[in-house]
């Protein structure tokens, strides 16, 4: 596929099956294309004919799993603190306080992640991702299987911090209507 | 209440035990992880030799680390001419019966627990910035803490009880290689050593029953909060 | 499908197998001697006394080795053997002790000698006199021997080494053994540089040498007992303990190191 575009935030839909999470695999460099480049901002992450393949833990990317995958060890202030630790240090774009305060995670900060409801869940792997100081965002689905309160909650609170990262976004959903709200533009998989 | 010499053959047996388990848990876990993660061409010859120890009559496995590290065998030998290294009659030998004995059933219990963890969760950290070391040392390890502790225990008790390759091995040397197992059944050979055969008996079911106490405590301890570690 | 036929076939397979063996072991067992358990020292004397014995026309009789200990309390805890052979005198009194012996059947049958041996491979000559300088040679290493707590062949070479004035120096320095073979493989695998065994082991091996000799005066009076036991049931049993002191037999014995004593 072919696609470039200026957008700060981008949305990925299309069918199940399609490929959606591949993609963002393949932008977070869990996997790799047989062939093509990737350019996020000014960085070329990478590029089969020139031989460059930017590894996972230096791409920065801020990437929510659709199963959110919090780290069962660690209480919820332990998993946000996991990426501040690796990459946070570099300065301080992203206003920690604010991302607690939007996301509304402050009482969650001592429990364990067995203990936290979907969408609880949800929300903390928002905050871990970004938490990491990320040069862009990557979020599969992350509405998905959440009641529609819930998803309504999240939804705005995404609406709310999007404007204020400043790093491009791409957010994966199956329906048009997150789509439509989050997004500047949209990449169809069909 | 115990005498000089029982204190002598539980503390040898403890040494002997504790040293087996503790040089062979880096290798169990490495072999574990191996097994575990990894597909090579040589991957079901590696899984059956790790667990020949574990099928193989005892005493077999003890003549052929008597073939291999006895003074004339061909790695035994090196280790005399180069280190100055006799493991037959010295409790060094006794630890490397116990640890051979106990390593199949270490790389068991840690690669359920290596199978156990998700490897998205790997991934995820990756994601965040982590290298694959890193990683490893902060997921995948703490997760598979139960298994390393149950393996250690369950290689602990194996080791206290071995007998059968360490006697062929390293031979019944009072104070060096007489373990308990070994001095019971040397008791059992005198006229009338029922009597001390029977103390010793008890002290080696308390020593088990004492260690697989502590073993549940500590599995306890490291994994309350995780409710779902399995 | 092709499982399930493929499971059948096994399954039948196995059942075949499994009978064919059972069968086997019955057209083995019908026909056999008196059970004989005996002391490791004599494996090889035996089994061609059980030769000339079985080629006179007889039931081949059934041997078991093991340490004199460990046959002692096999008899003890009933095992079904007809005839016993011990390296002393001490474990024979045991089981006499507990009615385990047949009346008047009990007799000093054989004798032996203790030698000090080597691996084949090493240097050095023959040690002399009264082995002062074993515990010299012996330096930091172990002298491998049966254990003296227990078996005939260590007590005996207890007795030699107090004897010679040794065992003080060198009873934290032995390896002790279940049984004399057991020592002699040690010196055979030159795990153990020296070892103290019977000179019928020493005749029976060929990768030990003789190191010394034990003097006369030190040497400890072995004697091999041999009696029929109460739980006795084979008909050749009497017999067979018979033949043990016939001349044909002397004559085996004596050529691996054992020879026969006068009858007291």
């Amino acid at each position: 596929m072919d696609f470039s575009s200026e957008a700060a935030s981008i949305g990925v839909t299309g069918p199940s099956g399609a490929g959606k999470t591949t993609l963002l695999n393949c932008l977070a460099g869990l996997i790799a294309p047989d062939q093509g480049r990737i350019v996020i901002g000014s960085r070329t992450l990478f590029d089969r004919d020139q031989g460059i393949a930017v590894p996972v833990e230096q791409r920065r990317a801020g990437y929510v799993f659709q199963d959110a995958r919090l780290f069962p060890h660690l209480k919820v202030s332990a998993n946000l603190a996991y990426g501040e630790r690796l990459g946070g240090a570099t300065g301080d774009q992203i206003d920690r306080d604010q991302i607690i305060d939007v996301l509304g995670i402050a009482a969650l900060m001592d429990r364990w992640p067995a203990n936290l409801s979907g969408g609880e869940t949800r929300r903390v792997a928002i905050a871990r991702a970004l938490f990491a100081n990320p040069k862009f965002l990557l979020l599969d689905e992350p509405l998905a299987s959440l009641d529609h309160a819930r998803a309504e909650e999240i939804l705005s609170m995404i609406e709310q911090l999007g404007p204020s990262l400043a790093i491009p976004m791409i957010y994966v959903s199956h329906q048009p209507q997150e789509i439509a709200r989050l997004t500047d533009t949209v990449l169809n998989l069909a | 209440m115990i005498s000089a010499l029982e204190w002598s053959i539980i503390l040898l047996s403890l040494k002997v035990s504790l040293v087996a388990v503790a040089v062979t848990l880096p290798a169990a876990y490495a072999l574990a992880w191996v097994l575990a993660r990894r597909r090579f061409s040589g991957h079901s010859l590696l899984d059956a030799l790790v667990h020949l120890p574990l099928v193989v009559p005892p005493v077999v496995t003890g003549w052929l680390l008597l073939i291999l590290l006895g003074r004339t065998g061909p790695v035994g030998a090196l280790l005399d001419r180069w280190f100055g290294i006799t493991l037959v009659f010295h409790w060094t030998g006794a630890a490397l019966a116990a640890a051979v004995m106990a390593l199949p059933l270490m790389v068991r219990a840690m690669r359920l627990s290596i199978d156990a963890v998700d490897r998205r969760l790997v991934a995820a950290a990756q994601t965040l910035g982590a290298s694959r070391w890193h990683a490893f040392r902060t997921i995948t390890l703490p997760l598979t803490l139960p298994g390393i502790l149950a393996g250690a225990v369950l290689g602990f008790t194996r080791s206290l009880g071995e007998f059968g390759a360490t006697i062929t091995f390293a031979a019944n040397i009072p104070g060096e290689t007489r373990t308990l197992p070994l001095a019971i059944y040397t008791g059992l050979q005198v006229p009338g050593g029922e009597a001390a055969v029977t103390r010793l008996a008890i002290i080696s079911i308390l020593l088990s029953l004492a260690a697989l106490m502590v073993s549940e405590w500590l599995i306890r301890r490291n994994t309350n909060g995780r409710a779902h570690l399995v | 499908m092709p499982h399930r036929r493929t499971m059948t076939v096994v399954a039948r397979l196995f059942l075949i197998l499994a009978l064919a063996l059972s069968a086997c072991g019955k057209s083995q067992s019908s026909a056999d001697g008196p059970v004989v358990m005996a002391p490791s020292s004599l494996q090889e004397a035996l089994e061609e006394v059980v030769d000339a014995w079985a080629a006179r026309g007889h039931d081949r009789p059934v041997l078991s080795f093991a340490g004199s200990p460990v046959i002692a309390r096999q008899i003890r805890s009933g095992a079904p053997a007809d005839i016993v052979l011990l390296a002393d005198e001490q474990w024979m009194d045991v089981l006499e002790a507990e009615n385990l012996l047949a009346d008047n059947t009990r007799l000093a049958l054989l004798g032996n000698r203790l030698v000090l041996v080597s691996p084949l491979s090493s240097n050095g000559g023959e040690i002399s006199g009264n082995l002062d300088s074993l515990p010299i040679l012996l330096g930091q290493q172990r002298l491998a021997m049966a254990d003296p707590a227990s078996v005939p062949a260590g007590r005996y070479g207890k007795m030699a080494l107090q004897s010679l004035g040794l065992w003080e120096q060198l009873s934290g320095q032995i390896a002790p053994t279940e049984n004399v073979r057991a020592a002699l493989a040690l010196v055979e695998r030159g795990e153990a540089p020296f070892g103290l065994v019977y000179a019928s082991d020493l005749a029976a091996s060929d990768k030990v040498r003789l190191a010394g000799e034990i003097p006369e005066a030190a040497q400890p009076p072995i004697r091999y007992p041999a009696a029929l036991l109460t739980s006795s049931t084979n008909p050749d049993a009497r017999a067979f303990l018979a033949f043990l002191t016939a001349p044909e037999a002397e004559a085996i014995f004596a050529k691996y190191q054992f020879f026969r004593l006068a009858q007291r």
